[in-house]
């Protein structure tokens, strides 16, 4: 069903409306489409107080990044979906260079409160019909220096070459695993076709050390297949308009993996393919967690996205602007630092901020305004603007957000996170991992639905609402609830703080995966083997249900298609295997009722009818040259496997030739086929099998000479 | 190669929006690769097509100006032909007003004039064609720069010579190659890492039947006995006759120094910038270090810091000689021109762009 609805919007689609001659008209303005939300909640408390987007990276926030990503790229045009909070980035961007009159890239803000996914942003582009053709897709979090037009071009080229065959370019970078811009809950193995770039596998590994690729990635005429397992999603990629009409099309489609996978899965039927293009030089990433925040952010100290550095100032901000000195030391106007201090590497200081005498910071971002005492020590601390940070404080890779602040002797290990206005201190330090917010833990329930209008007067009712704070865990003057794991919902929350953060990459760790993966193939015992062989097991349970049941109810041939097909999508199974599950199940219906005596006459006399009743089912998938060679080889292994019942094989073959399931050319190239095992030969040995071929061999002459004449 | 959005902007009459979209979006014009003819081109077109005076123009560039050049975004051979243009401006609108002749005037005038900010407003109607003329010779002088250059070349490379040149220079290739048309000698080229520029350069002097060399940059004290002459392009010449040049320029001019051969810098008049050195920390410009440890390399990264510089700041006291497409002038001279270029009002103009 969804193949016809697919291919009748293709015929009628983009292709039709782009004009009789493409080809001479120059390719029009590049379009993209922003989603300024993640739909997820992994930044949560962080976000509350501020879109995700919003969040400074290196003190400008994530949405400039993509928007001179996606200008200097060469994109005229830019759709920016909003969701959570869009009164506050409609505010940023009315206010940033993009809203005005002489910037290159238009910026059109679109906003509605019932987006819940990716996929419903896109739906409401196709329907809206806003991209006239080709567009990026980005998130509003991708902090890229990638050009992306030689991977336009590619796109443009294969779309051109095969019309509306590729639907999807998606854009990678190279990085060795362990990396640490490579964070592993976006970590992907994909298999691809290095002499077209086409994907053929995807996956995200999500932590497992086994994967398993389906066989037919390696048995179809594919030539050059690669597996790799060195890319970074980018997060960018490049939709043809009918990306958009897909997700119309399949409601059920939430992500961009969602899509993926489906496209994927259904490649043979809807014959849609999607592409890569992999960059090695150029620099993208898409900060998805705490985590990535803190790689991404050192990776622009360290100038890695130029020209994208602080002291470009590309926001064209005045109170931005800063100079680099060696070390990566940027430093921005007003900056005052005391007696004493040192600022010693990849550190970026922003306008307006005292820092005080005898500190030593390094590979730090600290905001606009900030005030910082004496003797404070920071490492990979990320302050934003206007925090108070007092004297002989110690703050290691942590984040503390707008207008905190910090007391004296507060200690802060590594990842926590201070949202903002909270209060620490003095004298307390905090475990690693902390995460403390003004808003209370528990009032996140209510507040899931709330939009960035009420949240403040909720804010205000919270606040009378509560007892206090705990001054054991934000110490005697501090203000701010503690986000861990004490009270009962302890799961939840233990999910929260690591995903905050994400999981951590732990060198020793990675190694052991890499040596398991190398491994992997000598160790049988793996605990998740293979998610795709147990659904094809469920799967093949389900075929065999159907099928009883088809038998004792005498349900039509079409009815069953059907439900094998919904099957069939429900397990995300292959043509192929579909085929092969059929076959073994028909073939082993008739034993249960033989109660595991093989005696081969009976089984012929109960399983011809059977084979006879479900024609129509075997016609439904067997239909070319490959199919039908697939069955043989599932009709082979069982007979292999069930050596009492070899003798039947001719009668089977004959049933199924009579019936014009098989074809007389396939059965016989099946038969002469060279790389069959010592197994398969003696079964081709067998007496009736060869009587059988035989007679089939006489019969195709007999009828090409019938030809001739 | 312009983009299309622009040329079109330029040939609609609204020039200012023209220069704004120029300096907006900096890596825009950073990727497009704007040669200083193509941008000499860009200016004379749209001054041509300007209906009005350009005086809005000029108020916009120096505003435009004193705002990018806090950042220093704009790739400097563009900017020095913005003051340029300044310079041209100011200059003819002030000789037109005063109608002095064509002469720089008197200490005392530029003295007590008090500026010229407060009558931009008001337009001068002869300036357009002065303009015009100014620039189109500006075109001419663009276009024949490294003609000019190279004809110097059999003045200073005499037969059997060993030259040493560092990365790729598009004058130094056409100031050799000219050279090679009459005389055999050798030239060794320190590759310039990581980027290698002097590989291409090594590529393009050998298909010219020059025997060349390469060689790393480590070696370049240790061939320097062997070499007559070094001769090098450069990226700006400062007001006070130093070099920002590209990366490994500075030990190849010590080296020099030490063993007592000749620095010739071949760089047309257009390189010659008004700014003075104040911080010496601020040439470098550092790019992505992807070139110096790629970022393939993965887990090292996060344990290394990796920079990777792109200029070097060369001393005035190390450079020999000069050969810009007017003649040969010694680094002590470099003042003198640096006032012919620039109108005095603009030396100030942005202290900060190089």
């Amino acid at each position: 069903m969804m193949a016809a609805r697919g291919s009748g919007r293709r015929g009628a689609g983009p292709g039709a409306s782009r004009g009789p001659d493409p080809q001479e008209e120059p390719p029009p303005p590049l379009q993209a489409v922003l989603v300024a939300d993640s739909f997820n909640r992994r930044f949560f408390p962080v976000s509350k107080d501020r879109p995700r987007v919003l969040l400074p990276l290196a003190n400008v926030a994530m949405i400039d990044y993509t928007l001179e990503f996606l200008t200097a790229t060469g994109v005229e045009e830019t759709f920016v979906f909003c969701c959570w909070k869009s009164a506050e980035i409609k505010e940023h961007l009315h206010k940033s260079k993009w809203c005005r009159r002489t910037s290159p890239n238009t910026v059109r803000i679109v906003t509605s409160d019932l987006y819940r996914s990716l996929g419903d942003v896109l739906r409401d582009v196709d329907a809206k019909s806003l991209v006239r053709s080709d567009f990026l897709l980005v998130s509003g979090d991708v902090v890229s220096n990638i050009n992306v037009s030689v991977a336009l071009e590619e796109h443009r080229m294969r779309r051109k070459l095969e019309k509306n065959v590729s639907v999807m370019t998606m854009i990678f970078k190279e990085s060795s695993p362990g990396h640490r811009a490579r964070c592993q809950e976006d970590d992907v193995i994909l298999a691809m076709d290095s002499t077209t770039n086409r994907i053929l596998h995807y996956q995200r590994t999500q932590g497992l050390k086994h994967f398993s690729f389906p066989m037919s990635l390696f048995q179809s005429n594919i030539e050059t297949v690669e597996v790799r397992h060195d890319l970074l999603d980018c997060h960018i990629s490049i939709c043809s308009p009918q990306v958009a009409e897909l997700f119309t099309d399949n409601f059920d489609y939430q992500t961009r993996d969602d899509f993926v996978r489906g496209l994927l899965v259904n490649e043979e039927v809807l014959g849609n393919q999607i592409h890569m293009h992999v960059t090695a030089e150029e620099y993208g990433a898409c900060v998805s967690n705490l985590l990535m925040y803190e790689a991404v952010c050192s990776d622009i100290i360290r100038r890695w996205v130029y020209p994208i550095t602080p002291e470009m100032n590309f926001t064209d901000d005045e109170t931005k602007s800063c100079t680099h000195a060696k070390h990566n030391i940027y430093r921005g106007a007003e900056v005052s630092l005391g007696h004493g201090s040192v600022l010693d590497e990849n550190v970026l200081v922003g306008q307006g901020t005292v820092i005080g005498s005898k500190c030593s910071i390094a590979n730090s971002v600290i905001g606009q305004h900030c005030k910082i005492g004496d003797e404070v020590t920071l490492d990979g601390a990320f302050l934003w603007n206007g925090v108070h940070v007092a004297d002989h404080v110690e703050i290691r890779q942590s984040i503390v957000c707008d207008e905190a602040e910090v007391k004296e002797w507060v200690k802060l290990s590594p990842h926590c996170v201070l949202t903002s206005q909270v209060v620490v201190g003095p004298n307390i330090t905090l475990p690693e991992g902390t995460v403390i917010s003004l808003h209370p833990p528990d009032e996140e329930e209510d507040d899931e639905d709330e939009f960035s209008d009420d949240s403040g007067v909720n804010k205000e009712e919270n606040k009378v609402k509560l007892k206090g704070y705990n001054k054991a865990q934000v110490g005697s003057e501090g203000r701010g609830y503690l986000w861990k794991a004490d009270d009962e919902n302890e799961v939840d929350e233990e999910e929260q703080r690591q995903s905050l953060w994400g999981p951590l990459l732990k060198p020793e760790e990675e190694s052991e995966t890499e040596s398991d993966l190398s491994l992997g193939s000598e160790q049988p015992d793996s605990r998740a083997a293979s998610p795709q062989l147990d659904d094809i097991k469920v799967f093949q349970n389900e075929v065999l249900g159907t099928l009883q049941r088809g038998e004792e109810e005498n349900i039509s041939c079409d009815n069953l298609v059907l439900e094998i097909n919904s099957l069939k999508y429900a397990y995300n199974i292959g043509l192929k295997e579909v085929m092969q599950v059929l076959s073994k199940v028909v073939l082993e219906f008739p034993l249960q009722q033989l109660n595991a005596e093989l005696d081969p006459q009976r089984y012929c006399g109960m399983l011809i009818p059977l084979l006879k009743n479900w024609t129509p089912v075997f016609k439904n998938y067997i239909k070319r040259a490959s199919d039908h060679l697939d069955a043989l080889s599932a009709i082979e292994e069982f007979f292999l496997e069930h050596d009492g019942l070899r003798t039947s094989i001719a009668k089977v073959l004959m049933t199924f030739y009579q019936r014009e399931i098989l074809a007389e050319e396939t059965i016989l190239c099946w038969f002469s086929q060279r790389n069959a095992s010592d197994k398969g030969r003696q079964l081709r040995k067998n007496q009736q099998l060869q009587k059988f071929i035989q007679w089939l061999e006489e019969a195709e002459e007999e009828s090409s000479e019938g030809d001739q004449e | 190669v312009i983009p299309n959005r622009l040329v079109a902007s330029l040939l609609s009459d609204s020039v200012s929006s023209a220069v704004l979209l120029l300096c907006e979006p900096f890596p825009c014009i950073a990727q497009t690769g704007l040669s200083p003819l193509s941008l000499g081109r860009v200016f004379f077109w749209s001054s041509n097509l300007e209906p009005g005076l350009p005086m809005c123009w000029l108020q916009l560039s120096r505003f435009t100006l004193r705002r990018e050049t806090q950042k220093q975004p704009l790739p400097q051979a563009f900017t020095r032909l913005i003051v340029y243009w300044c310079s041209l401006c100011s200059r003819y609108r002030l000789h037109g007003r005063s109608e002095e002749s064509d002469q720089q005037e008197s200490l005392h005038k530029l003295l007590t004039s008090g500026g010229l900010s407060e009558d931009f407003n008001t337009p001068y109607f002869p300036l357009r064609a002065n303009l015009i003329d100014a620039i189109s010779e500006l075109l001419i002088e663009l276009e024949g720069t490294t003609d000019n250059i190279a004809m110097q070349a059999l003045e200073h490379i005499h037969s059997n010579e060993v030259i040493m040149t560092i990365g790729y220079s598009r004058t130094v290739e056409a100031f050799l190659k000219e050279a090679a048309r009459k005389r055999k000698f050798h030239v060794i080229v320190a590759e310039c890492a990581p980027f290698c520029q002097g590989h291409e350069m090594a590529v393009r002097l050998a298909k010219e039947k020059i025997e060349t060399s390469v060689m790393s940059d480590a070696a370049i004290f240790a061939v320097m006995s062997r070499v007559n002459k070094v001769i090098i392009g450069t990226k700006t010449i400062l007001a006070n006759g130093a070099l920002i040049a590209v990366s490994g320029t500075h030990t190849l001019a010590l080296a020099a120094k030490h063993h007592s051969t000749p620095l010739i810098v071949c760089a047309p008049m257009f390189k010659l910038s008004p700014q003075f050195p104040n911080e010496e920390d601020s040439f470098h410009k550092f790019v992505s270090p992807q070139q110096v440890l790629p970022f393939t390399e993965g887990e090292i990264l996060s344990k290394v810091s990796v920079h990777c510089p792109v200029f070097d700041y060369v001393p005035p006291e190390l450079i020999t000689l000069f050969i810009s497409n007017i003649g040969g002038n010694a680094p002590s001279y470099i003042y003198r021109l640096m006032s012919e270029l620039y109108h005095p009002d603009d030396h100030e103009l942005k202290a900060l762009l190089v």
